[in-house]
């Protein structure tokens, strides 16, 4: 599954929040980031280029600041040159998700919290585009005042974008502990011998936890 | 189970001490979630098989 992060924000360097976001992809294989106001300067997108950027990628991530309740204007600008309704069938059966980052705290996201709408409301119009190129919608990544969290917080949260991005849907605890499992083995391709023995011993640790839990389930299913 | 739950969170923690990244550090310490996670739900789902093993519900038949 390859997955391209469509990334829309007008000014990277200055936002902390990208900044890290960015950083937590370099390392991911698979995920290709493209940054449209890096690429596209003056702002006249690439339409073939798009496309065949689309064509390639299996999992479709739009990323970008909420800005007036909707994404910077070049995001928009690309909607508009790159989408193509007779393109339904050649890119049927994508996933598509969103990943954006506000300024106010999620619980104001809500009936009676002072912006009253939920982010799935307002996200409303990409679920719409996902639907006619039908494309399965992801939950939303909501990522609400980053500059508050604490450091735990924002370590927990590299993990889950990464696991968004790698995953899509597929987050059960088999799913991601196979995802943990990768993670390790190329971090201790980069160690040297006595960290890689400690480090291929949790991986095996988990594969049996893993292979007991499915034990445990395959007998309580013959049980019933 | 309780002892090998203990072992792997402190083979975590003591690579924790010895990271070389940001990245790493955040890794290991979503692994240490991750792990409580795969214990608990195996001791729910011993939990469950020994309650099904044991049901009255069983003993009737025999």
């Amino acid at each position: 599954m390859k997955t391209l992060i469509i990334l829309s924000h007008p000014d990277v360097a200055g936002s902390t929040t990208q900044q890290f976001l960015m950083a937590a992809t370099q390392t991911l294989e698979n995920v290709t980031l493209h940054h449209l106001e890096k690429h596209y300067p003056t702002g006249k997108i690439d339409r073939v280029y798009e496309q065949a950027l689309l064509a390639e990628h299996d999992r479709i991530i739009f990323q970008f600041p909420l800005y007036w309740y909707s994404s910077p204007s070049l995001l928009k600008e690309w909607q508009d040159v790159v989408l193509d309704e007779k393109k339904i069938t050649d890119w049927q059966g994508k996933e598509f998700g969103i990943v954006v980052i506000a300024g106010v705290a999620k619980k104001e996201y809500q009936a009676g919290g002072r912006e009253i709408f939920t982010m799935d409301e307002l996200m409303r119009p990409y679920q719409a585009i996902a639907n006619k190129f039908k494309w399965q919608y992801l939950p939303i990544f909501g990522i609400y005042q980053f500059a508050y969290m604490t450091e735990t917080c924002k370590q927990k949260l590299l993990i889950r974008y990464q696991q968004y991005l790698m995953l899509g849907n597929s987050q059960t605890l088999a799913e991601r502990t196979a995802w943990f499992q990768n993670q390790l083995i190329s971090i201790s391709l980069s160690k040297e011998a006595s960290l890689h023995d400690k480090i291929d011993l949790i991986k095996e640790q988990l594969q049996t936890n893993q292979e007991e839990l499915e034990m445990l389930r395959f007998t309580l299913d013959e049980l019933e | 189970m309780k002892e090998e739950q203990n072992w792997l969170l402190t083979e975590i923690d003591a690579l924790l001490t010895q990271v070389t990244s940001y990245e790493e550090k955040a890794l290991y310490l979503s692994l240490k979630k991750l792990v409580n996670e795969q214990y608990n739900r195996l001791e729910q789902l011993e939990g469950q098989l020994d309650g099904t093993l044991w049901s009255p519900k069983e003993w009737g038949e025999n």
